[in-house]
């Protein structure tokens, strides 16, 4: 009990001496705004510009998890079709390596051209895609080859079908691996779903990354702070839900993953 | 399944070169305890697999009476379902097969407490002991009253203790269901206490050097562990492969 109530208070308790500290230092040392805003200047901004920003972040945000939902759908699709064909995994898993391997922000111009200026924001969802797709894909892909070999026979020696045996056996058995690169994923869909949107680089994003450059070049840097202040929470949340997924499914059993 | 289980000269190369068995011929009487014994390595559980189907021989067959058999399948480790109940895994075979939830829940259970483990439908294979998932393993594989009951060196993992009684229990749901039952060991003790005949294969790859009957009457409590007639029937084992290494 004392260490849980401990792990909670302190980090909330640095928190706030570091950002104490802060305000009091712009303050002793005079810091020019356009430098090191105060966190109370930061603040302010929410009242100044919240709506906009408000606004940008809810365009990120459907971004990513548009993106987020695209690439676990995909990436189990195609970690489902290796794992029953061999032939399937030699002639894809390259193109998907080398997708992953590519930096995004490289192919982001190309993705752009074609799907054209006026649909940036379908480039940014293509790119966002792409980043968070590959977790998804190797975890899946390393679950399902996990599956016990014993299990697997006993299944078949049961004459299961298809179905049962994707239902009852392998999805279960992947479930650690796959949770593990969905958590991953969630946090990459952000990731990429902002580089993207600095590599579009155009009102017509319009996303948080559009509202960083925007108030760059205007030297706003409160605004810029309260803009990486939004996406840091974002990603939080983002963490925190899909780890508690991960707990609500995995903790009967998780933590021995040894073979029963 | 009346009438006998003909294994006819089976033989299994794998693909990757591998003999792991050379020739196998033996007719498995309906309803009879069997024990396969050999070095690790001798084909033991390819025979196994191939009676199970689950592989298919290079030579020979395996020829059922009529219709294959309904099959349980008991492996060395338990095998179970790590994510899923006691209850929950000794259902699989019938759920599998379609039967009604409930139907197949209740008839779980009562293949649970056939091993000793009533009380136990909900845990979790990791809050059971290593003895303690055999037993589910095994009602597992009794659920849905096979006829024919494959058992690949099912107790080799456990203690000794915790393995004379999983024989005990093994016999006496066998005099109760009468199933065939073939059961893979490398201990001379273990086959000569379970069974009515031992089929010996020798090292790889695998063929019979001797077929020895065990005429010891069942039920046999435990004093025939230690009695003049288990001596004997050993002895006649351990010759056989003595003569064999010779
Ligand atoms: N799928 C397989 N592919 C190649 N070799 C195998 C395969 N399964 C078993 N073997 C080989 O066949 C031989 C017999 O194996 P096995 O039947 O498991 O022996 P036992 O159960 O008597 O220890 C061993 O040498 C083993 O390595
Ligand atoms: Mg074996």
């Amino acid at each position: 009990m004392m260490m849980q109530g401990l792990r909670l208070l302190l980090p909330i308790a640095l928190f706030a001496g570091l950002v104490g500290f802060w305000e009091w230092a712009v303050v002793r040392w005079q810091v020019p705004p356009f430098i090191l805003p105060s966190p109370g200047a930061i603040l302010t901004v929410f009242e100044t510009d919240g709506a906009s920003l408000l606004g940008s972040a809810w365009i990120t945000l459907g971004t990513t998890l548009a993106a987020f939902v695209l690439a676990v759908i995909s990436g189990m699709a195609l970690a489902v079709l290796f794992a029953s064909s061999r032939l399937a995994e030699a002639a894809l898993s390259p193109y998907a390596v080398t997708l992953q391997v590519t930096p995004v922000v490289a192919i982001a111009p190309l993705i752009i051209v074609w799907v054209g200026l006026d649909n940036a924001w379908l480039a940014v969802l293509i790119l966002a895609w792409i980043v968070a797709f590959f977790p998804v894909l190797a975890s899946a892909t390393a679950g399902l080859k996990a599956v016990d070999p014993n299990l697997r026979d006993l299944f078949r020696l049961y004459r299961a079908g298809f179905r049962q045996t994707f239902l009852r056996l392998m999805i279960p058995s992947s479930l650690p691996y796959l949770l593990a690169g969905i958590k991953t994923a969630g946090g990459l869909a952000l990731v990429g779903a902002v580089v993207a949107e600095f590599a579009a680089a155009s009102g017509n994003t319009d996303g948080l990354a559009w509202r960083i450059l925007e108030a760059g070049n205007r030297l706003q840097i409160a605004k810029m702070f309260a803009a990486l202040l939004l996406l840091a929470l974002m990603g939080v949340v983002l963490y925190a839900i899909l780890s508690f997924v991960e707990w609500l499914l995995l903790h009967r059993w998780h933590g021995d993953r040894r073979r029963a | 399944m009346s009438g006998d289980l003909r294994l006819d000269r089976l033989a299994k190369t794998f693909p990757n070169g591998t003999a792991a068995l050379e020739e196998l011929s033996a007719d498995i009487a309906a309803g009879a305890f069997v024990s396969l014994l050999g070095p690790s390595g001798c084909g033991k559980s390819t025979v196994l697999r191939l009676i199970a189907g689950l592989e298919e021989p290079t030579r020979g067959r395996v020829d059922w009476p009529q219709t294959r058999g309904s099959l349980g399948f008991i492996f060395q480790e338990p095998t179970l379902m790590a994510w899923a109940s006691a209850a929950k895994n000794a259902a699989l075979p019938l759920e599998l097969a379609g039967a009604p939830r409930s139907e197949a829940h209740a008839r779980a259970c009562a293949a649970l407490a056939k091993v000793g483990l009533e009380g136990f439908a909900n845990a979790l294979p990791r809050e059971l002991s290593g003895g303690m998932r055999m037993r589910v393993s095994i009602a597992r594989a009794l659920v849905a009253e096979p006829e024919v009951l494959l058992m690949d060196e099912p107790f080799a993992a456990l203690d000794e203790f915790t393995r004379s009684k999983l024989n005990d229990d093994l016999l006496r749901l066998w005099a109760e269901r009468r199933f065939t039952g073939i059961f893979v060991t490398h201990s001379v003790f273990e086959a000569v206490y379970l069974s009515q005949r031992i089929l010996i294969l020798s090292g790889r790859p695998g063929r019979l050097i001797a077929d020895i009957e065990n005429p010891a009457p069942y039920p046999r409590a435990s004093g025939y562990r230690t009695s003049p007639e288990f001596n004997a029937t050993a002895r006649e084992i351990l010759k056989a492969l003595e003569d064999r290494a010779a």
